[in-house]
């Protein structure tokens, strides 16, 4: 029988080709994601141990015990002597001491540079070696910096930043804007920097007064000579060092726990294309089955020849099953190669230009190989053994006298009653999570289980509504004439095969449309709550929580034109009730202008000295009410002593006021930075928000690159965050949806072209031209396209529905949003896939000649 | 069947052309694979004349009628339908005379599965995005009895009824001549029969012209003229045939097969 599978195999090219094709991608998708996730987990590690190539050995600072240093004395013993010490240290080959800290840079428009990502800017000294390099940074263009007021950057910082040699920089370390001048362009091979970071070199004095204390070092990096090992060093290294004050780790050991780091830092990006992968190996093993489906249902007449001349059953199928292994092994092992391809352009597609995935070698493991096999050959052959089994149990001669096997009635009402029961228990599940209160762990479980139950009544139930949806668009496209009737009567002709091949673009829909109207729900959810108490139109911010404003910025935010109030607001703890919670200290003067402040009882005018407000949850939990007393200890530190409050108003919960309400110029007596403020809220005349205004406010922090200035919509974006990621999906699976559909419809109508040759000849013959047959197709794929969207509509909005009330419970504010942009965006894709899909089959049955209709018989 | 008013040319010899060929060659292949399917066949059909082509498998009156119906195109020579030349003709006019002046009529019914009996009889004229002339509409309907059978779909009708619909849906736009590709092939004698009278009613009554290829002597019999082609040349004409004569004449193609 293997030679009869392998001629059939071969006899039949054009078939052959679709389903290579359909197997091919399904395969593609998976093990391009998966030689991605390792791929890039690779590129990471690379990238990371890279870092560490010629570090044996680095020396840090240790904290020294509380209470051992007196407070004033230099704490770090990283000092020249030090360095000259460990030279002398058999098996170290050189010695290279670093002074690391962060500096943000702002670009040539005054913009910072990667503001968004605080790990990514890495800043430290140019330290020459003997041969007056620093062999970390070698240099590409210009010279190192040599006084305080000169800087060097990276190429890549460079270009992202239009930056040229003798540009004056201005950036920031932790404090106030520098000016620095540039000289020179290194490069790194600094994991940080390579992965889309910035750098910012000084010379050796400026980064010791910027970053540790005049002659010191943070670290120092000791190289060993060839046949020490890393581990050898350490031990010597750690014995001249001074206990408690310094330690000593080896590479390897730094190199592992900042891949550990990095990889925790970027698991987002793995488990996206897992997800892609999933959905694709779902999608695609629907388009396999599809057309091993129609394959087969074209090829009962030669299957009952076989039969009728003397074929067992058993035969039959294991034919056919032949024919699907050699398929499937080919098609894998093409689709593997595809899928390489599709990995090696993920990480285009993934990252984006201001936070790019870091390049790497491709790197093929077990898992794909294996995944593409599992999914390529298994699905392939299971995909055909359904069918073969189905055409095995015709009786010869039926299948001789027709091809067309309508199915069976009952069958199609097991799978309708089927069907049903699927719909009312998923409906059912979902529905009953209306009622819930909370996204606990059980019922986002449900929730997911009743999807799942959901997607699958509606693939089985497909056929069945094939009929009443299909006529309802018919409506529109008997518009078309005749061509629009036959269109439609087409699509119906065989409501299973425009089911299957509208599952795809449905279940890709239902995913889509789901994702999109629960991230619009979110977002506005999320829209609300953050801006929901601000009064302000602008707040300007620190980019990590270590940061200060200096109070005299407040001033000139205040003294700025198109400004009506601008108020410091200082953050820091307050242990009250028990618990530590954030308190802000605000001027009682101007706070109702910057905070929409919901008073249940009191007055924010009494706030001062000695006199607070509490948020309604505080005053609940430690049952206090306005007039009452209370203890609390503001700021940090073990050495701070509790005192009595009064508590003048209670106000609902605001996330701009944060817990407790304070006084400023008490509250930022006991900031981390005493004095210091953290936030300034600022109310512009008649509300104006403008990019002229936020350059104003930008000029008047100093153009600071630490601070951010932010309206409303970029507040509500930071804490839409991973709305992003969730956008990214999104369009990600509609993308794969999309392409997987396409090919399920070219090849449904390529195959009910070919059943139709005679007819197509007919209606040529008797004056339909070539436009006409090709609008008749088309029409035919945009039906069976519009019917999968439409379903797929109707389940996703469904679930968004239903999982929504979990958000509900969960997220205040929520309510149901439909995004409709989106939507139609969706339904106008799936139409124009339809369409474009169709292009293809459409030519080829205009080419057909009016005597395929005599021809043929 | 009484006189009719739309058919005043019934049986009219001097009537005008419907169709004609000149010097029409049709060869496939090149090479050693050359096969001349026609060799310089000039054959007038006249108006109002039903005309059936006969010959033994292979001598090309397929090839013939496909040229002549403008469904395929000749190697050489010439097909004109009433005075338009064919081969002047591109695709989309080549189109649009077959759906106004040219019925056909297929062996295999080849009527549309999706379409009522109805739907498929109007065809051409939807296609075409014109009205039908009830009247005539009604007549072509009742002469081929599926008055009662319209809104069937042709899985619901016997082989007879579906090449009825076949007729019927030549017929429906007037063309100026309808060809038939053994039109009863595939129906048993009575309904074969009952085909061909309606061909020949719609000639004699309604003024048709019709070709027909087949190479039943019995089908060739209702027919007023019967040309036969061998080896893909005019080789005789009889007119008034009757089946015997026909079939005498076939035999004196000798040896040939005569089985299709």
């Amino acid at each position: 029988m293997l030679r009869t599978a392998l001629r059939n195999v071969l006899a039949h090219k054009a078939r052959l080709v679709m389903t290579v094709l359909a197997v091919c991608l399904g395969v593609a998708f998976v093990s391009g994601t998966l030689v991605f996730a390792d791929s890039s987990a690779a590129a990471y590690r690379a990238a990371a141990t890279r870092n560490f190539a010629g570090v044996a050995v680095t020396v840090s600072a240790k904290e020294p015990p509380p209470g051992t240093a007196a407070a004033n004395e230099p704490t770090s013993v990283l000092d020249d002597a030090l360095v000259r010490k460990l030279a002398d240290v058999p098996g170290v080959a050189a010695v290279r001491p670093a002074v690391d800290g962060v500096a943000t840079l702002n670009a040539a428009d005054g913009t910072p540079l990667r503001a968004d990502k605080a790990w990514a800017h890495p800043a430290g000294a140019y330290v020459p070696g003997k041969d007056g390099k620093d062999s970390r940074y070698p240099l590409v263009k210009g010279r190192a910096p040599a006084d305080s007021g000169e800087l060097a950057v990276d190429s890549g910082t460079a270009a992202a930043g239009h930056f040229r040699i003798g540009d004056k920089v201005t950036l920031a370390t932790d404090g106030p804007v520098m000016t620095k001048q540039l000289v020179g362009i290194v490069t790194t091979k600094d994991s940080r920097v390579t992965a889309g970071g910035t750098l910012a070199l000084f010379d050796k004095a400026t980064a010791q007064q910027l970053f540790a204390t005049p002659g010191h070092y943070t670290d120092i990096d000791l190289a060993a000579t060839p046949g020490t090992s890393q581990f050898e060093l350490a031990k010597r290294v750690t014995a001249v060092l001074p206990a408690d004050r310094a330690e000593a780790t080896t590479g390897s050991a730094q190199a592992t726990q900042q891949a550990t780091n990095i990889d925790m830092q970027t698991r987002g990006y793995k488990k996206l294309p897992m997800v892609f992968a999933g959905v694709a190996l779902f999608i695609g093993s629907f388009l396999i089955v599809n057309t091993f489906t129609m394959l087969i249902t074209r090829r009962t007449r030669e299957i009952a020849l076989l039969r009728a001349i003397g074929a067992t059953r058993r035969q039959v199928v294991r034919s056919v099953l032949w024919e699907a292994l050699l398929v499937g092994l080919a098609a894998s092992a093409a689709g593997f190669v595809l899928g390489l391809g599709v990995a090696s352009v993920l990480p285009d597609i993934l990252g984006t230009s201001s936070d790019p995935l870091p390049r790497g070698p491709l790197v093929i493991g077990m898992r794909p190989v294996a995944a593409a096999l599992g999914v390529g050959v298994g699905v392939t052959v299971l995909a055909a053994w359904l069918p073969s089994r189905r055409a095995a149990k015709v009786a010869p001669i039926e299948a001789m006298r027709s091809a067309e096997q309508p199915p069976s009635a009952a069958r199609s009402r097991i799978r309708t009653v089927a069907g049903l029961a699927l719909l009312v228990l998923g409906a059912g599940l979902l529905i009953s999570l209306t009622g819930a209160k909370d996204a606990s762990e059980a019922n986002l479980q449900r929730a997911m289980f009743g999807c799942a139950v959901l997607v699958a009544a509606m693939i089985v139930l497909a056929p069945a509504l094939a009929g009443p949806v299909i006529r309802l668009t018919g409506r529109l496209t008997r518009r078309f004439g005749l061509t629009g009737r036959l269109a439609q009567q087409n699509a119906l002709r065989d409501p299973r095969r425009t089911a299957a091949t509208a599952a795809t673009l449905m279940i890709s829909t239902a995913l889509v449309a789901g994702l999109a109207v629960l991230g619009n729900s979110t977002g506005q959810a999320l829209d609300q709550q953050a801006t929901a108490g601000l009064g302000a139109d602008y707040v300007i911010g620190t980019r990590t929580p270590t940061l200060t404003i200096d109070p005299a910025a407040a001033q000139r935010v205040t003294d700025t034109p198109g400004v009506r109030t601008a108020t410091a607001v200082a953050d820091t703890n307050v242990t009250i009730g028990g618990m530590a919670r954030s308190i802000s200290g605000v001027d009682p003067a101007t706070v109702k202008d910057v905070m929409k402040l919901d008073l249940t009882s009191g007055s924010l005018a009494d706030l001062g000295p000695g006199r607070i407000a509490v948020s309604s949850t505080v005053a609940r939990e430690i049952g206090v009410r306005a007039g009452g007393k209370t203890n609390a200890s503001m700021g940090f530190g073990p050495d701070r002593g509790f005192k009595q409050y009064t508590v003048v108003a209670v106000y609902q919960d605001n996330p701009i006021a944060n817990d407790v309400l304070g006084a400023r110029t008490e509250v930022q007596q006991h900031s981390f930075k005493p004095g210091s403020v953290q936030r300034i809220l600022v109310r512009t005349d008649k509300g104006t928000v403008s990019k002229a205004t936020e350059d104003r406010l930008r000029t008047a922090v100093g153009n600071n690159p630490l601070l951010q200035v932010q309206d409303r919509k970029a507040i509500v974006r930071e804490k839409a965050g991973s709305m992003g990621d969730l956008l990214t999906l999104m369009y990600g699976l509609l993308g794969i949806g999309v392409v997987i559909s396409a090919l399920g419809i070219v090849n449904t109508l390529a195959m009910s072209v070919a059943e139709r040759t005679r007819e197509i000849g007919v209606l040529r013959a008797i004056g339909m031209d070539r436009a006409g047959i090709r609008r008749m197709i088309r029409l035919e794929a945009v039906t069976v396209a519009a019917f999968g969207t439409l379903l797929g509509l109707a389940g996703g909005l469904f679930s968004a529905w239903a999982v929504g009330s979990l958000a509900n419970g969960a997220m205040k504010g929520y309510s149901l949003a439909l995004p409709w942009g989106t939507l139609l965006l969706i339904c106008l894709l799936s139409l124009a896939i339809g369409a474009l899909a169709a292009a293809l089959p459409a030519r080829r049955a205009a080419a057909l000649s009016p005597l395929e209709a005599v021809a043929e018989s | 069947m009484t006189a009719d008013p739309f058919a005043p040319h019934a049986l009219h010899p001097t009537a005008g052309v419907a169709a004609a060929t000149t010097d029409l060659s049709k060869v496939y292949g090149s090479g050693d694979t050359q096969v001349t399917a026609l060799d310089r066949v000039s054959i007038a059909f006249r108006e109002g004349e039903f005309t059936a082509i006969m010959g033994p498998s292979g001598c090309g009156k397929s090839t013939l009628m496909h040229c002549a119906a403008g469904l395929d195109a000749p190697s050489s020579g010439s097909v004109r339908i009433g005075t338009t030349e064919l081969n002047t003709l591109n695709d989309r006019q080549l189109t649009e005379l077959r759906r106004d002046r040219i019925g056909f009529i297929f062996q295999a019914f080849n009527l549309l599965p999706t379409l009522t009996a109805l739907e498929n009889i109007t065809l051409p004229l939807t296609i075409a995005g014109r009205k039908p002339d009830q009247q005539w509409l009604d007549r072509v309907i009742s002469m081929v009895g599926l008055s009662q059978r319209l809104g069937h779909r042709p899985a619901q009708l016997s082989g007879g009824q579906q090449q009825r619909v076949a007729v019927a849906r030549a017929l429906a736009s007037r063309p100026a001549i309808i060809f038939g590709d053994e039109p009863t092939g595939n129906l048993d004698s009575r309904a074969g029969a009952e085909v061909l009278g309606f061909l020949r009613d719609s000639v004699h009554e309604l003024g048709q012209t019709v070709v027909m290829v087949t190479h039943d002597p019995v089908a060739a019999g209702y027919a007023d003229r019967v040309v036969f082609l061998s080896d893909g040349r005019l080789a005789d004409e009889m007119t008034y045939p009757t089946p015997d004569r026909v079939l005498d004449r076939m035999k004196a193609f000798d040896g040939r097969s005569r089985t299709s």
